[in-house]
């Protein structure tokens, strides 16, 4: 018996007897060494499963015709498991994030519609379809560029914008075990992209030889300046109280004392107003007015750079919900039901994510509610308001810190 | 003297920028009663909204009611009805109206005026065809399968005269009162009026003999089957037959 | 030809004719200066159909339906005014109950026609649930003009000396109910809009035209009202039973694109509460009583002129006829080609997201503009 044969006999008995599902019979344990994790990372054993399955089928079918070949062996060994484990751990992480996306669009639609007494999507079951026939229409569509361009920028600005909403989607945490990297700068490094997309949009917006997209671009620079300080102060808030970067201990804190809301409670309202604007939607997407730019600095991208502009913008949605949830919602964990075992073995990423599409229902109301706010506005807001509330917001999160720490402010 | 509603002479004093509170409130209360009730939208290919019979569809005909007297031709605002000779139920040739629907403007005219109430209007409002051909819509198709009575119009006019005598309850139409009339100088008794009167209401009667012996004959309107369609004004040659407008 | 310098402080911007804010093909060119507009100038025509032309070719009747297509909203007020300027130069009086009939008519047509507007400051102040409700409501008030003419928009309702037909069975009852749903709605719109501190904050203060300015540009209707000029033309020359009403005008003497949101608002209101009277008097002329007069065909000649309240501004059309059943000429002044000459004036200095809201003030329509 050839050494692979007996591997997938081992395999398969291993299957059989519902042992845990580990390679070449070795415990996790052993796997963990070469994984880049030093903890469990679900999206990570994912995909060394599927790809247990996957080159082992390959490597099964390679042997058949050529027995005990190398290719044959090197596919399933364990340099090359754990290399095409952490592509498909990419692969996973970005699909679940896909999906996401795609039900927070379509809750977008039907909550919308039902605000505005329509219906909003009828297409497949509830009309979850429809993003997927759109995606499908908008693929269609021919990819014309207009001839007086920046090349360079043009391409170049939609790729990053894409990119770097694709990059944040990628880099939230939806538990303890699913996340891509486990870095102390966690909540920081999301911040700091967070805030590169106006200057991209700037470039874009410039690049596109189009007056109505230079508007556009410029008003994202505008509408930058006003909401980014008062999110960064709060951002303090969050870090002073919790005491770390990393969104796993952000979110540890918060379970084992209490959800930043409670005491931060001005800070949540200011931040969601913040979070609005920095994914730029509807009260503040003045950067795409529709009214009067025709479609901002989007103008003259045309087809599937469009449509792939529109999936980045809400994946960009997703983020700032995510955020919201991670500093004042206390992420993945629940009150009382995470005191069960079954729940983190079970549930904490799909409650994260609901929890986040729950911000997001704030999101679609302020959209339903409310028009779009001015240029001048917004920096009125931003400084007159939205400022002062945040620094009153840090004040009480010190207080409260103190008497937490120390008993007493003195 | 009129009040002002409590929007203009209160809304502005207790107005103070409440924010943004009650949209916010009033959407969220309003997400929540559709999401239990439906909303107002119908979903159009499968549901259809009930249209009353006097909606203005396309015009329709009842094919045997139709004299083919010209009235919806000549009342047609943007001329899309033409008289076309088709076989009737037992293969004699008639006039009967044709409609381009394509340039049909639904103004209801055609219904309005006819004298025998043959057009009517009707409730079909999806047109839409493949080419501009089929949108012409010839005698026997604008037969409309579910005419009533309600899709009649009628004219129920007055006569200022009758008005002014305090008479209020005669309705009438250009049909029952207004006339041709002969101005017997011109008429050369072509008998063309005789020949293009789709009611017959036309003799040409023989009135007296003239120099050479031959017979000189006139049109007489039989003044209760006329329907007033103008026809023989438009033929007449001379211009010797006129419209007598009663007011 | 002398070359002017570049100005490279200020740039033109040219918005339509394809242009979300231009409700209708027209082009506004904005002279910006950052955000702030300094100059603006508008350019209409993209919709000249030749229709004073078109109508010296046809019959005084055969004109009332054209009329309704000189504006897709305000179809009853134009065709009222063409049968008004008939009846005039035959010297005639309608029947009372045409009277009312035609208020009934006309005031359902002013609010799905400021509905319209509504709709259209919905989608420029950039909320798509004020566009969605106030045409919810507008659909209401087309099924009433499907109940009592037949047609949602073109109506084809007035006739020369009367109207097309009486009020159909329940028409009463649909209208009060329907009426009286709409003052209730009406006012969850309201707290969309004035209750809200951004809109209120958009459409605040800006858009200001003076009272002399205002006579100077000879902006007439809402717009007029809105900066505290106290005028209407069914008020202070009431034609039809217009008289008989007991209505309130709603004067502001802001003159900046509040004011006139608010005139409209309120007009709104007080057209529900004339069709209630006229309701109220219908009820009391008998069924049978006459609605519809025997007109001739030809109209004496002569040179005639009628004035109506459009709800976009003070409609005119003046006829001079030459004795045949078709006009000379038909001249028609229409309040929005009027009004939309106050917009190089009314932009200037606001910003440029400001250009929609105070466009949308003025409620344009091309149809009517360009003719």
């Amino acid at each position: 018996m050839s050494g692979l044969r007996e591997w997938i006999v081992n395999r398969a008995t291993d299957l059989a007897d519902g042992g845990s599902v580990c390679l070449n019979g070795h415990e996790y344990s052993d796997i963990v060494g070469m994984s880049p994790y030093d903890v469990y990372n679900l999206p990570y054993d994912i995909g060394v499963k599927v790809w247990e399955s996957l080159g082992g089928l390959i490597a099964w079918l390679i042997n058949l015709f050529v027995p005990n070949n190398a290719v044959s062996f090197a596919l399933i060994s364990d340099t090359a498991t754990n290399a095409m484990a952490i592509v498909l751990m990419v692969v996973v992480i970005f699909a679940i994030g896909f999906v996401t996306n795609l039900t927070m669009i379509w809750q977008e639609r039907k909550f919308l519609g039902r605000q505005m007494d329509r219906r909003g999507t009828m297409i497949g079951p509830l009309g979850y379809l429809q993003c997927l026939g759109d995606g499908l229409k908008t693929f269609m569509k021919e990819n014309v560029a207009p001839r007086a361009i920046d090349k360079k920028i043009y391409w170049w600005g939609v790729v990053l914008v894409i990119g770097t909403s694709v990059l944040l989607a990628c880099m939230i945490p939806l538990s303890p075990r699913w996340f891509i990297v486990d870095y102390n700068t966690g909540l920081l490094l999301i911040f700091a992209f967070f805030a590169l997309a106006p200057f991209l949009i700037m470039c874009a917006g410039w690049a596109q030889n189009n007056k109505y997209s230079l508007i556009g671009g410029l008003r994202a620079a505008e509408l930058m300046i006003s909401y980014e300080v008062p999110m960064l102060i709060l951002f303090a808030g969050t870090v002073y109280m919790t005491g770390s970067f990393n969104i796993g201990d952000i979110i540890t804190w918060q379970e084992e004392h209490i959800w930043l809301i409670v005491p931060q409670i001005v800070g949540f309202f200011v931040c969601l107003v913040c979070a609005i604007a920095e994914s730029e939607r509807v009260p503040f997407d003045l950067s795409e007015a529709e009214a009067e730019l025709v479609e901002g600095w989007q103008t003259e991208y045309a087809g599937m750079k469009w449509g792939l502009i529109m999936l980045g913008d809400y994946f960009r949605g997703f983020v700032a919900c995510a955020l919201v949830n991670i500093m004042f919602l206390g992420g993945w964990s629940m009150p009382i039901i995470n005191e069960f075992d079954w729940y983190y073995q079970y549930f904490p990423e799909l409650f994260f994510v609901l929890k986040t599409c729950f911000v997001f229902i704030f999101f679609i109301t302020a959209r339903g509610a409310l028009p779009r706010v001015r240029t001048d506005q917004i920096v009125n807001v931003g400084w007159k308001v939205l400022m002062p509330l945040a620094v009153i917001n840090l004040v009480i999160t010190i207080l409260i810190k103190w008497i937490w720490d120390y008993g007493g402010v003195f | 003297m009129a009040q002002p509603t409590e929007y203009y002479s209160k809304y502005p004093k207790k107005f103070k920028g409440t924010g943004i509170i009650t949209p916010v409130l009033k959407v969220f209360k309003h997400m929540f009663k559709t999401t239990f009730h439906r909303p107002v939208t119908i979903l159009y290919p499968y549901e259809k909204e009930w249209v009353p019979d006097n909606y203005r569809g396309r015009p329709g005909l009842r094919f045997d009611r139709c004299l083919g007297c010209g009235i919806c031709v000549r009342a047609c605002p943007t001329t899309c009805i033409e008289l076309v000779e088709v076989a009737d139920d037992d293969g004699k040739m008639v006039l009967r109206p044709q409609v381009n629907v394509g340039r049909c403007m639904m103004c209801g005219y055609c219904a309005e005026y006819c004298p025998v109430d043959a057009m009517t209007t009707t409730t079909d409002y999806e047109l839409a065809e493949f080419n501009r051909y089929d949108l012409i819509y010839d005698p026997r198709r604008l037969h409309f399968e579910y005419t009533t009575d309600m899709m009649e119009v009628h004219i129920e006019e007055h006569l200022m005269s009758n008005l002014a005598k305090g008479i209020t309850d005669q309705p009438t139409a250009f049909y029952n009162t207004d006339r041709p009339v002969l101005e017997d100088k011109k008429c050369i008794g072509c008998q063309k009026c005789a020949k293009v009167c789709p009611v017959n209401a036309i003799e040409m009667v023989v009135v007296g003999q003239n120099d050479k012996g031959k017979d000189i004959k006139r049109p007489k309107i039989d003044e209760a089957t006329c329907i007033s369609c103008s026809n023989c004004i438009i033929d007449c040659p001379k211009d010797a037959l006129k419209m007598n407008e009663v007011l | 030809m002398a070359q002017e310098k570049m100005n490279a402080d200020k740039m033109w911007l040219t918005m339509g004719p394809q242009h979300p804010f231009s409700h209708g093909l027209w082009t506004l060119r904005a002279q910006v200066d950052g955000e702030i507009v300094t100059d603006a100038e508008p350019e209409v025509g993209y919709l000249h159909r030749g229709w004073e032309k078109e109508c010296e070719q046809r019959d005084y009747q055969k004109i009332i339906p054209m009329a309704d297509r000189l504006c897709y909203s305000a179809s009853m007020t134009w065709s009222h005014l063409f049968c008004k300027v008939a009846e005039e130069a035959l010297d005639i009086e309608v029947p009372e109950r045409a009277q009312y009939l035609r208020v009934v008519a006309d005031e359902i047509c002013r609010i799905q026609s400021h509905l319209m507007w509504l709709a259209a400051v919905g989608t420029d102040a950039g909320n798509l649930t004020i566009f969605l409700w106030a045409l919810r409501e507008r659909e209401f008030m087309l099924d009433l003009n499907v109940r009592l003419c037949g047609q949602r928009l073109t109506t084809n309702y007035p006739r020369i000396g009367g109207v097309r037909n009486d009020m159909p069975y329940y028409f009463e009852r649909d209208c009060l109910r329907g009426i009286e749903r709409f003052e209730k709605a009406l006012w969850d719109i309201v707290n969309l809009t004035d209750d809200s501190s951004i809109f209120v904050g958009r459409v605040k203060g800006i858009g200001y035209i003076s009272r002399e300015e205002c006579a100077n540009l000879g902006i007439t209707g809402p717009a007029m009202r809105g900066c505290g000029v106290d005028y209407d033309v069914r008020r202070d020359d009431p034609y039809d039973a217009y008289g008989d009403m007991d209505f309130y005008v709603p004067v502001y003497k802001d003159g900046d694109a509040y004011a006139r949101f608010r005139v409209r608002i309120e007009e709104m209101f007080q057209s529900c509460s004339i069709i209630k009277q006229a309701m109220k008097k219908l009820e009391s002329i008998p069924k049978t009583a006459p609605y519809r007069l025997k007109v001739p065909k030809a109209i004496p000649e002569g040179t005639h002129m009628a004035r109506i309240e459009d709800p976009r501004g003070e409609s005119v059309m003046y006829l001079i006829s030459d004795g045949t059943d078709r006009p000379y000429r038909l001249k028609v002044r229409s309040p929005v080609f009027v009004n939309v000459s106050a917009s190089k004036r009314m932009v200037q200095g606001v910003r440029l997201a400001d250009i929609p809201t105070v466009m949308a003030m003025i409620d344009m329509c091309l149809g009517e503009t360009d003719r």
